[in-house]
C-alpha cells in the first residue's frame, strides 16, 4: 500500500492509471520487477501473455482483428479526410450506381472536339470527323435505358452535333436528321401524348431535313430542348419542366420581326430558357428578372436588372440549374437568379483581362479571358470550379465537370465528378462518404454505449457479488426488473420521446448512446457477480481484508482484476450486439436520424424491392461494412473466450 | 413446486406494477394531450364556432374529467390501473380489462389488437418449431464430430450468421427470393382480392406469403441457436456419467441421445425459452420489413402516429410476455432436470 501511495501523487491519476494497469498486466505480465530478471522471465510466463500467444496462432482471429482495425482506421481517419456536407442533396446526383468514368473523355475525342454537352450524369462530344461519343453514367436502372446505346441512324462520321439532356439525347446527323433517344414520354422527341402541358417536336424537325450548314446550336435542358436553326429558335419538351417554353418562342418570334434580327444562342436552366439575339439583345422570363438578385463582376448588386441591361449589348449567355450569366460587350459579367451555392460570386480576374464567352454546367459558371485563361466560380464540390487562370481557348461545362480546350481542340485538362466509388444514394449523396461517416457514427454509438453498459455493470456485479446480504438482493432485484424490458419497444419509445424535445442533434445522439447503454448491462452484471462470487472466497481476499485494506477496495482493486477476463470478452461480443442495436433501431428509423448518417439508417431506403433490384449499391455497401464489422468483432470475441478461458484451452 | 410458484408469481405481480409504473411515467413525457384535442375538435365544430355560450376551457376540463387525465400522474396511473376512481366514481382500467381507446382506428385497443396477436403468435410458433428442428440436430451433429471439417463449416456459417442483423438477411433473402427468382412476394400477407376465396384457398395463400419471413427469422435464429446447442452437449459429452456410460459398451446412439442430450438440455430449455419469448419483440422487424399485420407493426405505427394507448398496452405486454418468461423457465427446470430443487 505505501509503496503504491508514493507511486500515485494524485489520486485522479491513479483512477486514470488503473485500468491501464490492468490491461498491461494482462497483456505484458505481472509486474515490472519480474520484467528485469531475465531469469524470471524464462520461468514465469503469465497466463494472460500465454493468452495473446495462443490468439496470434489462430489465423482467423488474426484476419479478423486485421480487418477490424482496417476498419477502425477506414472510418476514424478517413472521415478526417473525406469531408462530408450534411445539408448537401443534388436531385440530379440521385441513384447513380458506381462509376468513375464520367469525366472520362476518349482518347479518340481528346485532341478532335468540335463540343462536349452535358446536362445530368453523361456527356456527348462530337469530334470533328463527325463521330458521336459518350461517357459516364449512361445506363438508366429505373427505366432501363442505356443512352450509350445509339439508334442506328447514328454511325460513326455522320453526327453533326448532339446535345445531352436529363435523361434524353438529341442528335444531328450530317444528313440533317434530328434523332432522339432515351425517355420520350414528356415529348422529349419523337411524338406525345397531346393532353399532357408539352410542346410537340415541330414538324421541319420531326420529318424533314435540315440543311447542316444552317444548324446553328442544340441544346437540351431537363425534358426539354431547343434549337437555332437560320436564325430561328424551335423548343419542344415538357413545358412543367422548361415553364417559358411557349412565351419564349413568341417573345423571340416577334422581337426578330421587329427588330429585323435573327437568334444567335438559347440556354436553359432547369425551369427557364433565356434567348440571345444577334444585335445584342436578349428575352427570358419576366420572373426571372424582376427579383432584385441580379450580381455584376463589379462586385456590385444590379437593382433593376432589365433597365440595366436594356442599352447594353450582350455577348455571350450561360445558364446553371437556377442561375443565368451574362456576359456584356464591356467584359462585365452579370449574374441572375436564385443562387444557392455561390453562382454569383464571380471569379475575379487580372487587370487588364476581360471575359469573352461562358459555360456553365449545372451549379457553377465558367469564364475565357481574352488572355486565353479561364476562371470559374460557383459551387466547388467536386473540384469543378477549381480553375483559376488555366489556359484555354474554349471550355465546355457537363454537369459537375469542365473540359478546358486549347486552339487546336485538343483537351488540355478537365476538372470536376470523376463518379462515385460506391454510387449516390436517393438523394445524390455519396454513397462512400456516407459509408465512412456512418461507419464512424455506429462505432462511436456502439462504443459509448458498452463503456456506459460495462462501467454499470462492473459497479453493479462487484457491489453485488462482493457485499452480497441486501445489497445484493437489492441489486439483483433492480437487475432483472431492467432485464425484463424488451430492448427494441422500449429503446423505440424512448426515441420517440426525445424527439418531441427540441434538443441539438449531438445531443439527441449521445441520448441514443446512453439509452442503448442503459438497457443492455444486465447479462454483464450477472456475469460479474457470478465472477466475484467465487473470486471472494480465496485467500488474496483474506490476506486483504486482514491488512485492513477497505472493504470498497478490495471489491474494485483486488477483485475485479481478476474478473477482467471476463470482462474483456463480454465487452467485445457487447460491441458487436450495440452495433447491431443500433444500426436496427436506425433501420426502423427510431435511431439517429438522417441526414446524419449511420449504417443502419442508410440502409432504411432500402426495404423496398425498387431500391433492393435497380439500386444494388445502395444496400450492399453499407451491409458488408456493417457486416463485416459485426462478424470480425465476434470472431475476435470468440476467440478471446476460448484463449482466456483455461478449461477450453486444454481441451484443444 | 406449488408454493414456489405462487412465490414466483407474486414477485413477479410486484416487478410487473413496479415496471408499468415506470413505464406510464415515462410515457406519460410524450406531448400528446386527449383532452386538449378533443376540446379543439369540439371548437372546430361550426355548431359550436358561433355559440357563445362555447368554452373551451370548460370543455377541456370537461374532457380530461371523462378520459381521466386529471389529477396528478401518480392517480392517473392508479387509474390506469382500475384501482382508482374516475370523477363520476366508476372504475375502468385495466384490471377492468380497458386497455383504452386506438386514437387512429377509434375502436378499444384490445380489439384492434386481436387479430395482430394472433398473426403474432402464429408466425413465431411457426419460427419455433422451424428453427428447433433445425438447430438441435444441427447442434448436436456439430458436438459429437467436433474438430471436423463438417463442424468447422457449420462453425463459419453460425459466426456468420448470428453476426448478421436481421435486416440484412432481410434485404439479402428479398433480393435472392423475391426480386430474382421470383418465387415469394416481397411483402404483405394476403393477395390482393383474395377475400372472396374460399378459407382453405386463403390459408394457403397467407403461407405462401409468410414462406420468406418464416425463412428469415429461422436463418436468424440458426447461428446463437446451433452454437448454444453445440456448446451445452460439448460441456455434457465430456461429463464422467458419459465415459461410464461408453465404458459399459452402450451404443454411441443411446450415450448421445439418452444420456448426454438429457444433461444438455437444461441450459438449451433456458434458451429456448428466452428466445421464443424474446422474437415476440424480434418478429417487430420482420413484421416491418415484410409488413405483415402483426402487433409489431402495429407498434411501429402507433408509434409513428402518436396512438399512445396502443404503444403503452403492448408495451405492458411486452413486458408480460419478458416476465412470465422468466417464470416459465424456473418452472421448465424443475421438469428437465429432478435434480433442480426449485422450492427450497
Amino acid at each position: 500500500m505505501n509503496e503504491q501511495n508514493k507511486k500515485t501523487p494524485s489520486k485522479a491519476g491513479a483512477i486514470l492509471r488503473t485500468p491501464f494497469r490492468w490491461i498491461g498486466r494482462m497483456f505484458f505480465g505481472a509486474s515490472k520487477s519480474m520484467a528485469n530478471d531475465p531469469f524470471a522471465v524464462e520461468k514465469l510466463e503469465s497466463p494472460s501473455k500465454m493468452a495473446v500467444k495462443e490468439f496470434f496462432r489462430r489465423k482467423v482471429a488474426v484476419v479478423a482483428l486485421v480487418v477490424l482495425v482496417a476498419l477502425f482506421l477506414f472510418v476514424f481517419v478517413g472521415s478526417l479526410f473525406i469531408p462530408m456536407d450534411l445539408s448537401y442533396t443534388d436531385t440530379l446526383q440521385a441513384n447513380i450506381p458506381p462509376n468513375y468514368s464520367m469525366r472520362r473523355v476518349p482518347k479518340e475525342l481528346k485532341d478532335n472536339i468540335r463540343e462536349i454537352n452535358g446536362f445530368s450524369n453523361f456527356t456527348v462530344g462530337v469530334s470533328h470527323d463527325n463521330t458521336l461519343y459518350m461517357w459516364g453514367h449512361t445506363n438508366n436502372a429505373l427505366s432501363n435505358q442505356d443512352y450509350a446505346a445509339f439508334p442506328e441512324e447514328i454511325q460513326p462520321g455522320k453526327v453533326l452535333t448532339a446535345s445531352a439532356g436529363y435523361n434524353h439525347v438529341i442528335a444531328i446527323t450530317t444528313d440533317g436528321k434530328v434523332v432522339g433517344w432515351g425517355d420520350n414520354t414528356r415529348g422529349q422527341y419523337g411524338t406525345a401524348n397531346e393532353a399532357d402541358n408539352l410542346l410537340q417536336m415541330p414538324d421541319l424537325i420531326l420529318n424533314g431535313t435540315l440543311d447542316p450548314a444552317k444548324v446553328q446550336q442544340l441544346v437540351c435542358g431537363y425534358q426539354a430542348t431547343a434549337l437555332v436553326y437560320d436564325g430561328q429558335l424551335y423548343m419542344w419538351g415538357n413545358c412543367n419542366a422548361l415553364t417559358n417554353m411557349k412565351q419564349l418562342l413568341a417573345a423571340s418570334e416577334t422581337y426578330c420581326q421587329e427588330n429585323n434580327t435573327r437568334v444567335a444562342k438559347v440556354v436553359l436552366s432547369n425551369y427557364y430558357g433565356v434567348v440571345l439575339f444577334e444585335n445584342g439583345a436578349m428575352t427570358g422570363s419576366n420572373m426571372l428578372f424582376n427579383r432584385e438578385s441580379a450580381m455584376s463582376s463589379t462586385g456590385e448588386k444590379v437593382k433593376n436588372f432589365t433597365t440595366y441591361i436594356f442599352d447594353k449589348k450582350l455577348v455571350d449567355i450561360a445558364a446553371t440549374n437556377n442561375c443565368f450569366a451574362f456576359l456584356l460587350e464591356s467584359g462585365e459579367v452579370l449574374v441572375a437568379g436564385a443562387a444557392e451555392f455561390g453562382e454569383q460570386d464571380i471569379a475575379p480576374i487580372p487587370e487588364g483581362e476581360k471575359y469573352v464567352s461562358l459555360a456553365g454546367g449545372t451549379r457553377h459558371f465558367v469564364g475565357v479571358t481574352d488572355a486565353g485563361k479561364a476562371y470559374a466560380w460557383g459551387h466547388n464540390d467536386k473540384g469543378q470550379a477549381e480553375i483559376n487562370g488555366q489556359a484555354a481557348t474554349t471550355v465546355y461545362a457537363g454537369a459537375k465537370q469542365t473540359y478546358l480546350v486549347n486552339g487546336e481542340d485538343d483537351l488540355t485538362e478537365s476538372f470536376g465528378l470523376k463518379g462515385y466509388l460506391f454510387g449516390t444514394d436517393n438523394r445524390g449523396r455519396d454513397t462512400f462518404t456516407r459509408i465512412v461517416h456512418g461507419g464512424k457514427m455506429t462505432m462511436t454509438i456502439g462504443a459509448v454505449a458498452v463503456i456506459v453498459s460495462s462501467i454499470i455493470a462492473i459497479i453493479v456485479g462487484c457491489l453485488s457479488g462482493y457485499f452480497g446480504g441486501w445489497v445484493d438482493m437489492l441489486l439483483m432485484r433492480i437487475t432483472e426488473i431492467f432485464s425484463a424490458i424488451p430492448f427494441l419497444p422500449f429503446a423505440m419509445m424512448l426515441s420517440m420521446i426525445i424527439r418531441f424535445y427540441p434538443i441539438s442533434d449531438t445531443m439527441r445522439i449521445f441520448i441514443i448512446m446512453i439509452i442503448l447503454g442503459l438497457l443492455s448491462w444486465t447479462g454483464l452484471a450477472r456475469m460479474i457477480r457470478g465472477q466475484v462470487l467465487a473470486e471472494r472466497e480465496k485467500e488474496f481476499v483474506i490476506a486483504a481484508q486482514s491488512m485492513g485494506v477497505k472493504e470498497h477496495l478490495i471489491a474494485f482493486k483486488h477483485i475485479l482484476p481478476n474478473v477482467i477476463s471476463v470482462i474483456l470478452v463480454s465487452m467485445t461480443l457487447d460491441f458487436a450486439g450495440c452495433l447491431l442495436t443500433e444500426s436496427s433501431l436506425s433501420y426502423l428509423g427510431f435511431g439517429v436520424q438522417q441526414p446524419q448518417p449511420t449504417w443502419g439508417n442508410m440502409l432504411n431506403g432500402a426495404n423496398n424491392s425498387i431500391v433492393i433490384q435497380n439500386y444494388w449499391w445502395q444496400w450492399v455497401f453499407p451491409s458488408i461494412f456493417l457486416s463485416l464489422a459485426t462478424i470480425s468483432i465476434n470472431v475476435i470475441g470468440d476467440t478471446l473466450r476460448d484463449v482466456l478461458d483455461p478449461k477450453s484451452s486444454r481441451e484443444k | 413446486m406449488g408454493k414456489y410458484i405462487v412465490k414466483r408469481i407474486l414477485y413477479i405481480l410486484v416487478v410487473f406494477l413496479i415496471l408499468s409504473l415506470m413505464i406510464f411515467l415515462i410515457y406519460n413525457m410524450l406531448p400528446v394531450d386527449k383532452a386538449m384535442e378533443k376540446a379543439r375538435e369540439e371548437a372546430q365544430n361550426p355548431a359550436n364556432r358561433n355559440n357563445p355560450n362555447f368554452n373551451i376551457d370548460e370543455r377541456y376540463a370537461f374532457w380530461q374529467e371523462k378520459l381521466g387525465l386529471n389529477g396528478n400522474k401518480f392517480e392517473r396511473y392508479l387509474r390506469w390501473l382500475g384501482v382508482y376512481p374516475y370523477v363520476d366514481g366508476t372504475f375502468n382500467g385495466l384490471l377492468q380489462g380497458n386497455l383504452g381507446e386506438s386514437f387512429k382506428y377509434a375502436r378499444p385497443v384490445s380489439e384492434v389488437l386481436v387479430e395482430p396477436m394472433k398473426n403474432t403468435i402464429f408466425i413465431n410458433i411457426f419460427a419455433t418449431i422451424l428453427a428447433l428442428g433445425i438447430t438441435i440436430p444441427l447442434g448436436i451433429f456439430c458436438a459429437v464430430k467436433r474438430g471436423s471439417k463438417r463442424d468447422l463449416a457449420v462453425q463459419v456459417g453460425t459466426v456468420i450468421g448470428y453476426s448478421l442483423p436481421t435486416f440484412i438477411i432481410a434485404i439479402v433473402f428479398i433480393w435472392l427470393f423475391s426480386v430474382t427468382l421470383e418465387w415469394f412476394p416481397v411483402s404483405g400477407m394476403a393477395t390482393a382480392g383474395s377475400l372472396d376465396w374460399s378459407p382453405a384457398k386463403q390459408f394457403w395463400d397467407k403461407m405462401y406469403h409468410l414462406c420468406l419471413p418464416l425463412m428469415v427469422m429461422t436463418f436468424c435464429s440458426l447461428g446463437g441457436m446451433t452454437r448454444y446447442v453445440r456448446a451445452s452437449m460439448t460441456e455434457a459429452l465430456s461429463m464422467d456419467c458419459i465415459r461410464t456410460a461408453r465404458a459399459k459398451g452402450l451404443r454411441e446412439k443411446t450415450v448421445v441421445y439418452s444420456h448426454a442430450w438429457k444433461n444438455a438440455l437444461i441450459p438449451i430449455v433456458t434458451l429456448v425459452i428466452g428466445w421464443f419469448l424474446g422474437i415476440f419483440s424480434g418478429s417487430l422487424m420482420i413484421e416491418n420489413i415484410f409488413s405483415l399485420n402483426g402487433v409489431g407493426k402495429v407498434y411501429f405505427d402507433a408509434l409513428q402516429n402518436n396512438d399512445n394507448d396502443i404503444v403503452l398496452a403492448l408495451q405492458m405486454f411486452y413486458i408480460f410476455i419478458s416476465l412470465a418468461g422468466n417464470l416459465l423457465i424456473d418452472i421448465a427446470y424443475g421438469f428437465v432436470d429432478p435434480r433442480v430443487r426449485v422450492n427450497k
